[in-house]
């Protein structure tokens, strides 16, 4: 066997053992968790986007670490959708990566600076443990490594308002957890399996039913609470308001979106489309989240109008922007689906770049007031651009990434003929266009801060305008990506 | 009502009766550290329940011996995800007791309806 066909486990494992070095390396000298880290997330990002030669030409790459086969051993099952999560989680988190090292030096305690790289590589490895994995307890505890450790990178500063939505963050995250475990524990008692393929394998054998549409709605609400799907949303603005700006990123941009990742690999890979006996529990499920998911959009979008606190109102548009991909997917067409999953790519640069916006701003002036962002569009015009260029993918205008997923999605609504949840999908576009461009407006139109260029440091800046090039680039050559996710699609809905 | 199958399963019934209470413990007792005592009894259920399912009664070891077979052994595997899940409890519980301490150092308080009114929400 040769190299390269242990980058599938290596993925995971480089960030992980990076993470548990982390804290010697800071013990020795401080200031080299910052490289190191890098270096881990770098090496990792390398392993995730060379699978991607392997993964177009077979469809699944599949790995046992150990040589344990897989209905008794882990298997590493890395599809379509895994491997677009992971090539996110990895682009995202380097970038982030790169740009908290000027903020967490000025914002964070010196002594906890080996602890912020130690558990922003623990998420970040565990992440990407959860996207790529084929067993559904091991999905479980990867589950609960990127919970634990952002919960406290929320927490890290120790300021009162972080503690306390860290702690709301942790009681509302361990319940769901629980749920989920016990979801798996009725799974387990039923069929016998931990691996997702030879579950579903097994249930469609039948006589299972009740059982099984139980630990369905355990499922459904373990991965929703971690969604921050509509009625179990309310963790959501405290924990991404409060936490440090990248973290604040990270979490919008992906950890949000491991439950939407979760009630996927739940809906399609184990109980797949069509699977006899409780296809009513499937369906009534699908459309409870349907409708919760076109509920979130309005009451979010309208939530988020009426903040003052400018990271407030961009948490309370990630909530939106859920219920646009779950939306997507449960339309339960190609089409649809596509457009959700694209709109994970688009929201994770869009949202991104927002939260890193926000981070810049409070670095160079401690600015949270929207109405006290006036005319920095003069003085910081680099940062400014980058918020109006993404904003154009938040709200969905072409020609930005955003654009092409709020299309796909209106069209996957258009094929089932839900022409309540068009309405709501659009509603929910025009109530963003008022939270985004009431920013934008106050940035460039109101007002002078001051006439000089006053902008932040250059790691800082970069990401941010990278990730709003990349909802530009996107938008415009959406055909990259697009036949990929539309065969994931395909993947999915065949089971 | 079959009341043997009952006294038969009595294990799954505490399970139950224990989720329930964790549940109910989280949502509606005030005090923090309470809250945090109704996870531990939740996730405590869900390993009581997950042990159970592998229980086979007075079976062996599931350790090939001769005149073992292998329908007399305990299974192993939920025994092992309990271990992986009781590790997952304890260091969920130590971040959160952690936190209580926090925030009892920055509220004085440990009752969550008055550490609500010390912070208006923006």
């Amino acid at each position: 066997m040769s190299f390269s066909s242990h980058y599938s486990i290596l993925l995971v494992a480089v960030p992980l053992a990076f993470a548990a070095l982390c804290p010697i390396v800071g013990m020795w000298k401080r200031e080299l968790c910052f490289p190191f880290s890098v270096a881990g997330a770098a090496a990792a990002c390398f392993f995730i986007f060379s699978l991607w030669g392997k993964v177009i030409s077979k469809g699944v790459v599949s790995y046992t670490p150990g040589g344990w086969k897989p209905p008794l051993g882990i298997q590493i099952r890395i599809d379509y959708v895994g491997l677009f999560m992971a090539s996110i989680i990895g682009a995202v988190g380097l970038a982030v990566l790169v740009y908290s090292w000027r903020y967490v030096s000025r914002e964070l305690d010196a002594e906890k600076i080996p602890y912020y790289y130690t558990l922003y590589m623990l998420l970040f490895a565990s992440m990407l443990g959860f996207v790529v994995t084929g067993d559904i307890f091991n999905m479980f505890v990867f589950m609960e490594i990127f919970s634990i450790s952002s919960y406290a990178l929320v927490a890290i500063t120790g300021q009162r308002r972080a503690v306390r939505a860290a702690f709301k963050y942790l009681l509302m995250g361990a319940t769901s957890s629980v749920m989920v475990l016990l979801g798996i524990a009725f799974l387990y008692s039923t069929v016998g399996s931990l691996n997702m393929e030879d579950i579903a394998g097994r249930l469609a054998m039948g006589g299972y039913t009740s059982v099984a549409s139980i630990a369905l709605v355990l499922f459904l609400i373990g991965f929703a609470v971690k969604a921050a799907l509509f009625p179990v949303h309310i963790w959501l603005p405290d924990a991404h308001s409060i936490a440090p700006s990248p973290i604040s990123a990270v979490l919008s941009a992906l950890v949000i979106k491991m439950g939407v990742l979760g009630i996927l690999r739940i809906f399609f890979t184990v109980y797949t489309p069509g699977f006899a006996g409780i296809e009513g529990t499937w369906t009534a499920l699908l459309q409870a989240i349907a409708w919760c998911a076109a509920i979130s959009i309005v009451l979010a979008s309208i939530m988020a109008i009426i903040q003052r606190d400018f990271k407030v109102m961009i948490a309370y548009s990630s909530i939106a922007h859920i219920g646009y991909i779950l939306l997507g997917i449960c339309m339960l067409t190609d089409k649809g689906l596509t457009g959700g999953l694209y709109n994970i790519l688009a929201h994770a640069l869009g949202k991104g770049c927002f939260f890193l916006v926000a981070g810049i701003i409070i670095y160079k002036h401690d600015l949270r007031r929207i109405t006290s962002l006036r005319g920095l569009g003069r003085s910081m015009p680099v940062t400014a651009g980058a918020f109006a260029v993404a904003s154009l993918s938040i709200v969905g205008l072409p020609p930005s990434a955003g654009f092409i997923a709020k299309w796909y999605i209106l069209w996957g609504c258009l094929q089932k003929q839900h022409y309540v949840f068009m309405v709501m999908v659009l509603l929910g576009s025009l109530l963003s266009a008022i939270y985004c461009f009431r920013v934008v407006y106050y940035m460039f139109f109101v007002g002078s801060h001051s006439a000089e260029i006053d902008e932040g440091p250059a790691t800082m800046i970069v990401p941010a305008a990278s990730f709003a090039a990349a909802t530009l680039f996107f938008g415009i050559f959406a055909t990259l990506v697009l036949p990929s996710l539309s065969s994931a699609a395909q993947a999915l809905l065949a089971g | 009502m079959n009341f043997s199958r009952i006294a038969h399963n009595l294990n799954y019934v505490f399970s139950v009766v224990l989720f329930l209470l964790g549940l109910y413990t989280i949502a509606v007792k005030p005090n923090l550290v309470k809250k945090i005592m109704g996870l531990n009894i939740m996730e405590t259920s869900v390993f009581l329940f997950m042990v159970s399912i592998g229980m086979v009664g007075s079976g062996n070891a599931p350790v090939v011996t001769e005149g073992v077979k292998p329908a007399t052994m305990v299974n192993p595997i939920p025994q092992a995800l309990i271990l992986t899940g009781i590790v997952v409890a304890v260091s969920t519980t130590a971040v959160a007791l952690s936190l209580c301490i926090r925030i009892h150092e920055h509220y004085d308080s440990l009752n969550a309806f008055e550490i609500l009114g010390r912070d208006e929400l923006f």
